[in-house]
């Protein structure tokens, strides 16, 4: 019975031991392969980099789509977000090459489904930097108004107004990337009704002393001003 | 707005009637006919002072009331009317596009006359007299100059974009000391009004902003004079459209620098312009100006608009205006060094697109209104003569300033102090 049970233990570790064995080599691709592709990712991303900056690919995009671009006003430079982006790539490559080391049909449906699935992401990605531009555009239009018409919240004015933009792009995105359903959508409806709901009672009743004080100046401002003539 | 090829079966008959004249008078305000029929005696002694056989016509936009013109005009026979819609109603004057629509208008009509002058009256017709027409007019007719500019009898806290911005920048750059390059109120050569508002290849020219007038006519090397011709009552703004209003009148302005950025960067210094008449004193209004509004636009500003303005502006300048923040209402004290590089930086930026221009020539109005306060402050005892001065002071600062724009327009990015 012990010998049976010795038996059966070591015909177990010697298939799970074959089995990694066999999976190893794949282990192995798997990261020579990413290893490779971040080397080669690396060197060809540097190669750009230097080729973008030498013919001036930021101040050319930026004098080609300036008011666009400056009102997204990106943390990093366009020639970096384009080596970052072909870095990745090359990784992402590496990643599926090492994959088809195990199983090339693992590959091809893992390649299928990606492809599939790609769209949304990019329709998802477009939707958040419009978003993104349009949130930041209609913000600085709301906050130069806001303190043009001397509204002492006037930040606060522009960060709800940011903010219900971006909630709004964010929904849209994650609509495009079937992620939550229906939980998304009741709470960005939450969301979206509860930003309004703050900035009006913050308007109504929060700053109601504020605003009151900004409208009695607006009044007076009438008659204070009347010795300027700015034309 | 119609030119020449879309005037009315009706306006077309009434202009072969005149078949030619020698002076176009423009009205570009609505004007009712009781004001015309003033106007047309008025163009009348000016035509009698003139002593030539000179031959005029009236061309303004016509009011809704019942038509009485054909009577005004019978009282004279060398001055003619000719009802116009010139400009849409309430339209503003600062409004380049609308405005440059109802200068074609009235160059159309002067053409199709064979006009060799133009007035072009739109501020209020109640303080029109025949000194500010005669004065407009007869330097154009009588001795060859292209474009009359007024001068206003103003009270000191009158006319302050022109004072603070307009008029030191055109002098600094264009190197001509026009009092009011903004007017509205011109002289005009038919040679000038073509080139103002035609390109040579005869395409409609988009400018037509009054203030660009000056410029155009400094590069273009025609004979500018100016005329003291009284009292205006310039409009009140509703400081809610301040911001509107000097995005109408800058953003013209601006492009204009950039555009003529060849010519300018040759000008060093600037000249006088030939002045007509006496300078006209206004009763000045004295006592102290409450300014605690502006102050607090100003310091509202430089709490919200850091962000904005340090897009716009060098570390130095935002440095020395969140300074100025600080300071209470009674001190507040704007330098006019820091004034002038403000606006050349804003000039730049308008040229870098750094920012959505819109947003840019809108988020000026809190500094705008930090300078009004300052300037306020220094002349609110002021003799008519210590204003021009202190007007004076700032449009040198304006030209001592120069060489800073020079150096931020050819090297932005080197030159960020």
């Amino acid at each position: 019975m012990l010998e049976q049970v010795r038996e059966a233990l070591h015909q177990s570790t010697i298939r799970v031991i074959t089995k990694l064995a066999s999976l190893l080599p794949g282990t192995v691709a798997l990261i020579i392969a990413v290893a490779l592709s971040a080397v080669l990712g690396a060197i060809l991303a540097f190669l750009l980099r230097r080729l973008l900056r030498a013919v001036d690919f930021d101040e050319r995009l930026a004098h080609a789509v300036s008011p666009v671009w400056t009102q997204w006003s990106p943390s990093q430079s366009p020639t970096l977000l384009v080596t970052r982006v072909v870095f990745w790539a090359l990784i992402l490559i590496g990643f599926l090459i090492g994959i088809a080391a195990f199983d090339a049909t693992l590959t091809s449906q893992l390649v299928l489904s990606i492809f599939t699935y790609l769209p949304n992401v990019v329709a998802a990605v477009l939707v958040l930097l419009m978003g993104t531009l349009i949130a930041r555009f209609i913000a600085r239009s709301v906050l130069i108004g806001a303190v043009n018409m001397n509204l002492q919240y006037a930040r606060v004015l522009s960060l709800g107004v940011k903010w219900l933009v971006l909630v709004l792009t964010v929904a849209m995105a994650l609509e495009h990337l079937s992620i939550g359903g229906g939980i998304v959508q009741l709470a960005f409806g939450i969301l979206f009704g509860g930003i309004v709901l703050a900035l009006a009672l913050a308007v109504g009743l929060g700053s109601k002393e504020l605003v009151s004080r900004s409208l009695e100046r607006e009044k007076t401002t009438a008659e204070t001003e009347e010795p300027f003539r700015h034309l | 707005m119609p030119e020449l090829d879309a005037i009315p079966a009706e306006a077309r008959q009434r202009l072969e009637e005149i078949g030619s004249a020698d002076l176009i008078i423009g009205i570009l305000n609505t004007a009712h006919d009781h004001e015309i029929g003033t106007v047309v005696k008025t163009v009348g002694e000016v035509l009698r002072e003139l002593s030539q056989n000179l031959r005029a016509v009236v061309v303004h936009s016509p009011s809704d009331e019942a038509p009485e013109r054909h009577e005004a005009a019978r009282e004279n026979e060398s001055v003619h009317v000719v009802p116009w819609p010139l400009l849409a109603p309430n339209t503003s004057l600062t409004q380049a596009g609308s405005v440059s629509d109802g200068y074609r208008s009235i160059f159309a009509l002067g053409e199709s006359l064979g006009a060799r002058g133009y007035g072009v009256i739109a501020s209020s017709l109640e303080t029109v007299t025949s000194q500010w027409i005669s004065r407009l007019v007869e330097p154009v007719l009588n001795m060859d100059f292209d474009l009359v500019a007024p001068c206003y009898a103003r009270q000191k806290l009158e006319g302050l974009l022109n004072n603070s911005i307009l008029r030191p920048l055109m002098r600094a750059l264009y190197g001509r000391r026009i009092r009011n390059p903004l007017g509205p109120d011109f002289g005009f050569s038919a040679k000038l009004l073509r080139r103002l508002l035609y390109l040579d290849s005869g395409l409609p020219n988009r400018l037509g902003s009054p203030v660009l007038f000056a410029s155009e006519a400094a590069c273009g090397g025609f004979q500018v004079c100016q005329a003291h011709i009284g009292e205006r009552h310039p409009p009140q703004i509703d400081l809610m459209n301040l911001s509107s209003i000097l995005a109408d009148v800058l953003g013209p302005v601006f492009l204009d620098v950039e555009r003529n950025a060849p010519f300018w960067q040759k000008v060093r210094g600037s000249h006088a312009v030939r002045a007509f008449g006496e300078p006209i004193a206004s009763a000045q209004e004295d006592g102290s100006v409450d300014v605690r509004r502006l102050v607090e636009s100003f310091q509202l500003g430089s709490r919200n608009l850091q962000e904005v303005w340090g897009v716009v502006l060098p570390p130095a300048t935002l440095f020395e205006v969140r300074k100025l923040a600080r300071l209470a209402p009674d001190e507040f004290h704007m330098p006019d060094e820091l004034w002038v590089r403000i606006i050349y930086d804003f000039a730049l930026g308008h040229r870098l697109r750094t920012i959505s221009r819109d947003h840019l020539l809108r988020a000026i109005t809190p500094l705008y209104l930090g300078w009004t306060a300052s300037y306020a402050l220094e002349v609110e005892r002021s003799t008519p003569d210590m204003v021009e001065y202190r007007l004076e002071q700032l449009c040198d600062a304006y030209e001592a300033g120069k060489t800073y724009l020079l150096s931020r327009w050819r090297w932005p990015d080197r030159f960020n102090p």
